[in-house]
C-alpha cells in the first residue's frame, strides 16, 4: 500500500506515463537559486557528508529546511545523508518528499527515484527497487 | 613493676577512648568533607533554550521585533562600541548588534558585531564591521525556562578567573578580611562568639564569626540551625577543608555557591547567575559598583533586593565600597566613582519561565528519553523550537478575546478558558504552546491535558476517506443533507441534526465540509463506513483510541488540542506525518552533543485526495463557515481551515493552517458547561488574530502530477467556464471531472479557456525545451 502511495506522489508509476503535460500554475520549481544563506549550509553539509560527519551533515540541511522548506534539493539531500546513514524507511520517505517540491524539475524527480531504488534494495526490496529504478529512467528521458 | 593508681589508670583509658572516638570523628568528618566535597556537583537545571532567530538577508522580521528580542534578552540599547558584547545601536532601517559568544548545540559563535539592514519587515543584508556580507548568524536564543532541582535551585558556573577582582576584593573586605592568611576559622571572631554563647546558655544560640570557609562548610553540608556541636563540627569542617584544598577552590566553589536571591519560585544560586539575574550579563563584566551591590546582598538577600528594596540595597552597597575603601583595596578615586553609580539593574525576569506550558511539554518529551534526576541536576542544555514572537502573539491573542468575551457574556458566563497551540506545518515543530488564558500559569496545561469532544473537526478524515476514492467522489459529489437516522444494535438511534437546525437536500460534496453540514457528513461516513474513517484518523496521527460509534464521525470524540495539532500537521504538510515535537538538540553542560530529535517524515495519505481535501478546507474559509476570517487576513493568504462546536455548544474550535503556519484554538469551560459557544464566533477570532499578527504566507499546495483543474459552474456543479457567474475552479483527479457541460458554458467562454490552456501547455513545452 504504502509503496502505491510514493508511486503515486512521485509521478504516475505504473501507467505508461503519457507525454507528461505540466502547467505552469504550478508552484514554481525551484531550480538552484538557493539563498546566500541555504547556499552556505548545503556546502557545508555535503563537506561533512564527504568526510562522514553524518549527524553534521543532517542537522546543517535541517537547519536550512527552516529557512527554506519548499526547497525539494534540501529534502533530497537530506534523503542521501539518511541513506548513508542506514536509515532507508526515512530515505525512501524524504525522497519522496522531494519530489512533492519538485514541481517540472523532472531531473531532480528522476534522481529521488534513485534515492529510492537505492534505499529499497538496501531492505531487500527488489522488485520495488527495479519499479523506482524504471521511474527513474522515465523521468530522466 | 609499679602499679599506677587506679584511678589515673582510669583516667588514661578514659582520655585514651576520648581521644580515639575524637579522632573517629574528625576521620569521619574528614571522609566526609573530601568525598563530598570532590565529589559534590552542584545541581545545574536542564536549561531550556526558545529558538535561535537565525539573520540572513531575507529572515522575515520587522526591526521592532528584533530590538524587541535583544532587550528580551538584556542586551543595552547604546552607541556603538566594543566591548562587552551584548549592545544594539538603532538607526533607520538598520541596527548594529554586539554579539554575546554562545555555545550552540553545534559549536560555539564567537562574539561579533553585525550590521543588519531591513526593508519593510524584511532583513535585506547583513554584514560585518567592514561590511562585507555575512551569509548567516544566529542571535543567541532565549532562555525560556529549566527543569530545576528540589527548591528551585538555579545557578550558573564560574571560574573564579571570570570573577571579576573588584567583587572578589568587595567579598573580603566585607565578609572575611583573613581569608587569604587563616587556617579556616578566625579566632577572635569564635572567642567573640563563645562569650557570647556563653553568657546566653539558656537559648543555646550562637552566631557571628563566621569565615568564608564556614560559611561554605556551613551551606555545603550542614542543617541550618545554631548549636554548639554544629558550630564545633563546622569549625572542625571548616579547618579540614583548608588542609585539603586551597584557598582559590574553596573561594571559586564559595561563590558559586551562595544564594542571591528569588525570583519567584525560583531561587538565585552563585556570582554567575547573580549577574545575569540582576544586571543582564555575565559575572565577567560586574563593575565594582554591581560588585559591591551583590557582596552587600549576601547579609539578606531578601531584605536588600535590590529591585524591592532599592534604598536599602544602595546604603548597603555603598557601606561594602566603604569597607572596601577602607581596606585599602581599591582607591578613593574609585570609591568615589562607583558610589556615585545608580543601581543599573535589568528588567526583571519571569521565574522559572515566562512561557511555563510549553516548558511543561518539552519536559515531558524529555522524559521519554532521560532520567528525571538528570535532567534536574546535569546541567543539561536543551534546545526547542519556541518563537518567542508566535509565543506572545499567541499569548496575546487569546487573553484579549477571552477578556472581551467575558465582558460582553456573549457565549455565558464569565470564566471562558482557553488553549492554542501553533506548528511548523512542513517540520512540525511547536513554534508556541498556550496552556489557558494567564500563560505565566504553571498548572493545568489545557493544550495537553484538555481532552474535549472535538465537534466538527474529526470531518475532514470522513471527506479524506471520500476523496481517496477519485471514481466514486469528487469536490462537485452531490450529497444528500436530508434527515438521517443511523440505526445500530445496541445503541439507541443516532440523528444528527444540523447546527442550523435546517436540512438542505442535495449539496455538493465540497460545500457539505464547507457550511459543515452534519446530515450529510453523517450519511457519507457512514456509507463509507465507520471503521474506514476512524483509520484515516489513525493515519493522520491520532494515536488515542476512538470508540468505533458512527456518533464519533461527528465529534463526540474527545482530543486535546495538541492532538487535533497533529492531526492537521499531516493534512498541511501534503499528507506526510511529521511527529510533532518541541525539541531539537541536547548538550551537555559544557556543549558536548548528546541527542537530536530529528525530523521524521511518514507519508501517511496519498497527495492527491490530500490536494482534494486541503482545497474543500480553503472553501471552508472562503465561503463556509470559516468566512469570518476574511476580517483578519486578505483572501490571498487562501488559509485552509475547519470550526468545531460541539453539542450544548460547550466547545469551540478552530485548526488551520496558511504557507507557513498551522494552528489550533480551543475555547471552553474548565467544568464543560453547557454554553453558547462557536467554533466561527469563540475560536476563529483568536485564530485570526494570532495569524495576523504574524503576517502569514500564502498557502500555495504543490499540485501532484494527476490533478488537473476544471471549471466549474457553482448552480449546475457542471463543466463550465469563465463567462460563467460565480464560476469556480476546482481540482480533480485527471478524468473524473464532470464531463457534461453546464448550460451558461458559452462557446466564447470556452474558446478563451482552451486558448488559455494552449497558452499554458506551450509555456510549459518551453519551459521543459529550454531546461527552466
Amino acid at each position: 500500500m504504502k509503496r502505491f502511495l510514493l508511486c503515486l506522489i512521485v509521478a504516475g508509476c505504473a501507467a505508461p506515463s503519457p507525454a507528461p503535460v505540466e502547467e505552469p500554475s504550478k508552484p514554481e520549481a525551484q531550480k538552484p537559486t538557493e539563498t546566500v544563506a541555504v547556499a552556505g549550509l548545503m556546502e557545508s553539509a555535503r563537506a561533512d557528508a564527504a568526510a562522514g560527519r553524518l549527524t553534521n551533515a543532517a542537522a546543517s540541511l535541517e537547519r536550512a529546511l527552516r529557512l527554506e522548506p519548499r526547497n525539494p534539493r534540501l529534502w533530497q539531500e537530506l534523503a542521501r545523508v539518511r541513506l548513508k546513514q542506514g536509515d532507508f524507511t526515512q530515505a525512501e520517505n524524504l525522497a519522496a518528499r522531494s519530489s512533492t517540491w519538485a514541481g517540472n524539475d523532472s531531473a531532480l524527480r528522476a534522481e529521488n527515484w534513485r534515492v529510492i531504488a537505492q534505499a529499497r534494495e538496501a531492505m531487500g526490496d527488489g522488485r520495488g527497487a527495479q519499479a523506482a529504478r524504471d521511474n527513474a529512467e522515465r523521468m530522466a528521458r | 613493676m609499679a602499679r599506677r593508681p587506679r584511678i589515673l589508670r582510669y583516667f588514661g583509658y578514659a582520655l585514651l577512648f576520648g581521644a580515639v572516638l575524637a579522632s573517629a570523628v574528625v576521620l569521619y568528618l574528614d571522609l566526609r568533607v573530601t568525598r563530598e566535597f570532590e565529589g559534590r556537583r552542584f545541581a545545574l537545571p536542564a536549561r531550556i533554550y526558545a529558538r535561535a532567530l537565525e539573520l540572513h538577508a531575507g529572515t522575515r522580521i520587522p526591526q521592532a521585533d528584533l530590538e524587541h528580542e535583544l532587550r528580551q534578552l538584556a542586551y543595552k540599547e547604546k552607541p556603538a562600541s566594543e566591548d562587552p558584547p551584548g549592545w544594539f545601536a538603532r538607526r533607520e532601517d538598520e541596527l548594529e548588534i554586539g554579539l554575546r559568544p554562545f555555545m550552540f548545540w553545534d559549536g560555539a559563535q564567537a562574539p561579533r558585531r553585525v550590521r543588519v539592514l531591513f526593508d519593510s519587515g524584511v532583513v535585506r543584508r547583513v554584514e560585518d564591521a567592514d561590511g562585507r556580507e555575512v551569509a548567516l548568524v544566529r542571535l543567541e536564543p532565549l532562555a525560556i525556562g529549566g527543569i530545576y532541582p528540589a527548591g528551585n535551585e538555579d545557578r550558573e558556573l564560574v571560574r573564579l578567573r571570570d570573577v571579576p577582582p573588584e567583587l572578589v576584593k568587595a567579598l573580603i573586605a566585607t565578609e572575611d578580611r583573613k581569608f587569604y592568611s587563616h587556617a579556616g576559622f578566625d579566632l577572635r571572631g569564635i572567642l567573640r562568639a563563645a562569650a557570647r554563647a556563653v553568657l546566653n546558655l539558656g537559648s543555646e544560640r550562637v552566631q557571628g564569626g563566621s569565615t568564608i570557609t564556614q560559611q561554605l562548610v556551613k551551606n555545603f553540608f550542614l542543617t541550618p540551625e545554631r548549636t554548639v556541636r554544629r558550630k564545633a563540627t563546622e569549625l572542625v569542617m571548616a579547618v579540614l577543608l583548608e588542609m585539603h584544598y586551597g584557598k582559590e577552590e574553596i573561594l571559586e566553589t564559595y561563590l558559586n555557591e551562595i544564594y542571591l536571591g528569588q525570583d519567584r519560585d525560583r531561587a538565585i544560586h552563585g556570582v554567575g547567575l547573580a549577574a545575569q539575574f540582576y544586571f543582564g550579563k555575565e559575572a565577567r563584566y560586574l563593575n565594582l559598583a554591581e560588585s559591591a551591590l551583590l557582596v552587600g546582598m549576601l547579609k539578606g538577600p531578601a531584605v536588600y533586593d535590590p529591585r524591592r528594596h532599592a534604598q536599602a540595597a544602595l546604603e548597603r552597597r555603598n557601606l561594602v565600597l566603604r569597607e572596601t575603601r577602607d581596606q585599602g583595596f581599591i582607591t578613593p578615586d574609585q570609591y568615589a566613582q562607583a558610589r556615585a553609580t545608580p543601581l543599573g539593574l535589568s528588567p526583571r525576569p519571569m521565574g522559572t519561565s515566562p512561557h511555563p506550558a510549553f516548558v511543561q511539554l518539552v519536559h515531558r518529551q524529555l522524559r521519554r528519553d532521560y532520567d528525571d534526576a538528570d535532567l534536574r541536576t546535569e546541567g543539561l542544555r536543551i534546545f526547542t523550537s519556541l518563537d518567542p514572537r508566535v509565543q506572545g502573539a499567541a499569548e496575546q491573542a487569546l487573553a484579549k478575546r477571552l477578556a472581551q468575551f467575558d465582558k460582553e457574556r456573549r457565549f455565558g458566563e464569565p470564566g471562558l478558558e482557553g488553549a492554542v497551540v501553533v506548528t511548523d506545518p512542513q517540520s512540525g515543530e511547536v513554534q508556541a504552546l498556550v496552556g489557558g488564558r494567564d500563560a505565566r500559569y504553571r498548572g493545568y496545561n489545557r493544550a495537553l491535558d484538555a481532552a474535549r469532544p472535538v465537534g466538527s473537526l474529526l470531518k475532514p478524515a470522513i471527506y479524506l476517506t471520500a476523496l481517496a476514492e477519485p471514481s466514486r467522489y469528487t469536490l462537485v459529489t452531490p450529497l444528500d443533507d436530508g434527515p438521517f437516522v443511523w440505526k445500530s444494535r445496541g445503541a439507541p438511534d443516532w440523528q444528527p441534526a444540523n447546527y442550523d437546525r435546517k436540512f438542505h437536500g442535495v449539496v455538493p460534496l465540497r460545500m457539505a465540509l464547507a457550511q459543515s453540514y452534519n446530515a450529510a457528513s453523517a450519511r457519507l461516513g457512514t456509507e463509507l463506513g465507520v471503521d474506514r474513517v476512524l483509520d484515516t484518523v489513525r493515519r493522520l496521527g491520532v494515536e488515542r483510541p476512538l470508540r468505533p460509534f458512527a456518533s464519533t464521525l461527528l465529534g463526540a470524540a474527545e482530543m486535546t488540542p495538541l492532538e487535533v495539532a497533529q492531526m492537521y500537521q499531516t493534512i498541511a504538510s501534503g499528507g506526510f506525518r511529521t511527529p510533532v515535537r518541541a525539541i531539537r538538540e541536547v548538550t551537555t553542560q559544557m556543549g558536548q552533543p548528546l541527542q537530536r530529535y530529528a525530523l521524521q517524515v511518514n507519508q501517511a495519505v496519498p497527495p492527491e485526495p490530500i490536494y482534494l481535501l486541503t482545497a474543500a478546507l480553503q472553501g471552508v474559509v472562503r465561503e463556509g463557515t470559516g468566512q469570518s476570517l476574511r476580517s483578519f487576513i486578505t483572501p490571498e493568504v487562501a488559509a485552509a481551515g475547519k470550526t468545531g462546536t460541539t453539542d450544548e455548544q460547550r466547545d469551540a474550535w478552530f485548526a488551520g493552517f496558511t504557507g507557513d503556519r498551522l494552528a489550533v484554538v480551543w475555547i471552553g469551560y474548565d467544568d464543560n458547561r453547557a454554553a453558547r459557544l462557536s467554533g466561527a464566533a469563540a475560536a476563529l477570532p483568536v485564530w485570526g488574530e494570532l495569524m495576523a499578527s504574524l503576517a502569514p504566507e500564502p498557502l500555495a499546495l504543490p499540485r501532484p502530477d494527476s490533478i488537473e483543474t476544471v471549471w466549474i459552474d457553482p448552480q449546475t456543479n457542471l463543466r463550465g467556464d469563465s463567462a460563467c457567474a460565480g464560476a469556480v475552479e476546482l481540482p480533480f483527479v485527471q478524468g473524473t471531472a464532470p464531463e457534461q457541460r453546464s448550460p451558461c458554458a458559452t462557446t466564447a467562454g470556452a474558446v478563451v479557456d482552451a486558448v488559455d490552456q494552449g497558452v499554458k501547455r506551450a509555456k510549459s513545452w518551453l519551459d521543459r525545451l529550454f531546461g527552466r
